[in-house]
């Protein structure tokens, strides 16, 4: 007899919004060795879904992500030595990080509520963050001897600045949601009754947005973030020239036209 | 001529070859290798075309070669097929030849791109030799022209491991000249060819003869070689007509004599 495997993780898509839930609300949507499986499955679907013109990343219950799973890092769940503990970073770990930080389309993350350790790497991986206050950023890997990991020695420093990043790091100190939008590291901050409209109606206006544009834009950023200045400028002119050439380009051209007439 | 694998489109000056068998990704059998090299036997003979693009289109450049085909074959029968002997019109193209690389770029399709002379990468492209996995190693060129070009260990690294390496980290290996959006990559190496096509032709050719020299002689060799079509290119109308135009502050037109 088949067991029912656990939905740790769902994908949901509706009007051009691809929303990927972690779904352990009882765990704190605490990330272990299916989870990670299913949220890999979930964030591929979703880039190759056309359907899907903007990805959603959001927790269940009170928290966004509480991080690896860390009785399954002890204990059972496939991963007790240290080689394992870099394997998953390595082979699990990093490809999804980087397809959210790459598929060209935007990502979000909607941060429900804290999101801690691997659970902020995610949240940090994603273009754009909107938060309820009471979520908060927080690299705990301090408080358990272990350094961060996840991307953040990259991302962080780069939304935020190292010192900001190094005072994380260093302390294990949960970054509140305002302070974090103060800083620029969180888009927006909405209060927990309006938070999931609120996504839903930046989701849904981002999906209106021409795809090809909004792909162009992001290959621009992530291009430039490990390029010259220069560099950036001749990457920018090419893809100008193949968006220059596009049917959106026209729609949008004439659409602008037709407005000023009026 | 027609052919079955590829596709040639003269557009003078300049030429473009596209491979195309996206079914396969482009997969070099025998019989595509040939096509390349017919053609580029017939474009370095046409005097029309001064530089010629090579491409696999907008996913992918070309995924290895044909191991369906070479799976069961004995030794003797690989080397009677004489497959270096095919390669040597591309190898031996005396014309500037410009590969735009996008997607996998692998075995005997990397080979390829490292016998163009300049190659322009899409922020897609992916090169590798996984020969390594198959129990063979490159028979094309890779391990020689890969330590010419990005060094010992970066060589080692790709023939050894069998991995792949990204536009941006061939680009710091000096193994692309440009990184561009992969949609772009072919009417940027075809500017690139028009632009080279508007240099003089005997000059353009003793350049790119003397470069390569620098990869198969020693040093002394090789200075007097470049120095003997230094002083050879005195000889040629266009290097007259080369420094009058630029004494009379205008654009030379070169004839190719």
């Amino acid at each position: 007899m088949a067991t029912e495997v656990e939905q740790h993780v769902m994908l949901h898509t509706h009007d051009g919004v691809g929303l990927i839930r972690l779904n352990r609300p009882e765990k704190m949507n605490a990330i272990g060795a299916l989870t990670r499986q299913q949220l890999g499955e979930a964030i591929k679907q979703a880039e190759r879904d056309d359907a899907v013109r903007v990805v959603v990343l959001t927790g269940s219950g009170r928290a966004f992500c509480s991080g690896a799973d860390v009785t399954e890092m002890v204990g059972g769940g496939g991963m007790r030595t240290p080689e394992d503990v870099g394997n998953v970073l390595r082979n699990e770990y990093m490809p999804m990080l980087t397809r959210l930080r790459t598929m060209p389309k935007p990502t979000i993350a909607a941060m429900n509520g804290p999101a801690v350790g691997i659970g902020a790497s995610y949240a940090l991986a994603c273009d754009i963050r909107i938060a309820t206050p009471e979520a908060y950023l927080m690299e705990a890997f301090i408080n358990i001897g272990l350094a961060p990991d996840g991307g953040v020695s990259w991302l962080l420093p780069r939304l935020a600045g190292t010192a900001v990043a190094y005072e994380m790091f260093f302390t294990g100190k949960a970054l509140p949601a305002e302070d974090a939008h103060r800083l620029g590291v969180i888009n927006r901050v909405v209060p927990a009754d309006r938070f999931e409209e609120e996504v839903r109606d930046f989701a849904g206006q981002l999906a209106k947005q021409p795809r090809q544009a909004l792909a162009a834009a992001k290959r621009a950023v992530n291009h430039a973030l490990e390029s010259s200045y220069e560099g950036a400028l001749e990457f920018e002119s090419y893809l100008q020239e193949a968006q220059a050439g596009s049917q959106e380009f026209a729609d949008g051209v004439q659409a602008f036209l037709a407005r000023r007439k009026k | 001529m027609a052919y079955e694998y590829i596709k040639v489109e003269p557009d003078p000056p300049i030429a473009t070859i596209t491979l195309d068998r996206p079914k396969v990704l482009n997969a070099l059998s025998p019989a595509v290798i040939a096509e390349v090299g017919q053609a580029l036997s017939e474009l370095d003979a046409d005097d029309a075309v001064r530089a010629v693009v090579i491409t696999g289109g907008p996913k992918v450049f070309a995924a290895g070669a044909d191991i369906g085909d070479m799976a069961e074959r004995s030794a003797a029968e690989q080397l009677n097929r004489d497959q270096t002997g095919a390669w040597s019109p591309i190898s031996g193209f005396k014309k500037p030849l410009i590969a735009a690389v996008n997607g996998y770029c692998l075995g005997g399709g990397c080979e390829l791109a490292l016998m163009c002379d300049v190659i322009i990468a899409g922020d897609s492209a992916r090169f590798g030799q996984p020969e390594i996995n198959l129990g063979i190693i490159p028979g094309a060129g890779g391990t020689q022209r890969w330590p010419r070009t990005a060094g010992k260990f970066a060589a080692m690294e790709v023939m050894l491991t069998g991995g792949m390496i990204g536009a941006r980290r061939a680009y710091e290996l000096g193994l692309a000249n440009k990184v561009v959006p992969a949609e772009m990559s072919v009417a940027v190496a075809q500017r690139m060819a028009r632009q080279l096509a508007e240099k003089p032709p005997v000059a353009v050719r003793l350049a790119k003869e003397s470069v390569q020299k620098a990869f198969e002689t020693s040093l002394a060799e090789g200075l007097a070689a470049e120095r003997r079509s230094f002083y050879f290119l005195f000889s040629t109308d266009d290097q007259k007509e080369g420094m009058r135009a630029f004494l009379e502050k205008r654009k030379g037109v070169f004839k190719g004599r």
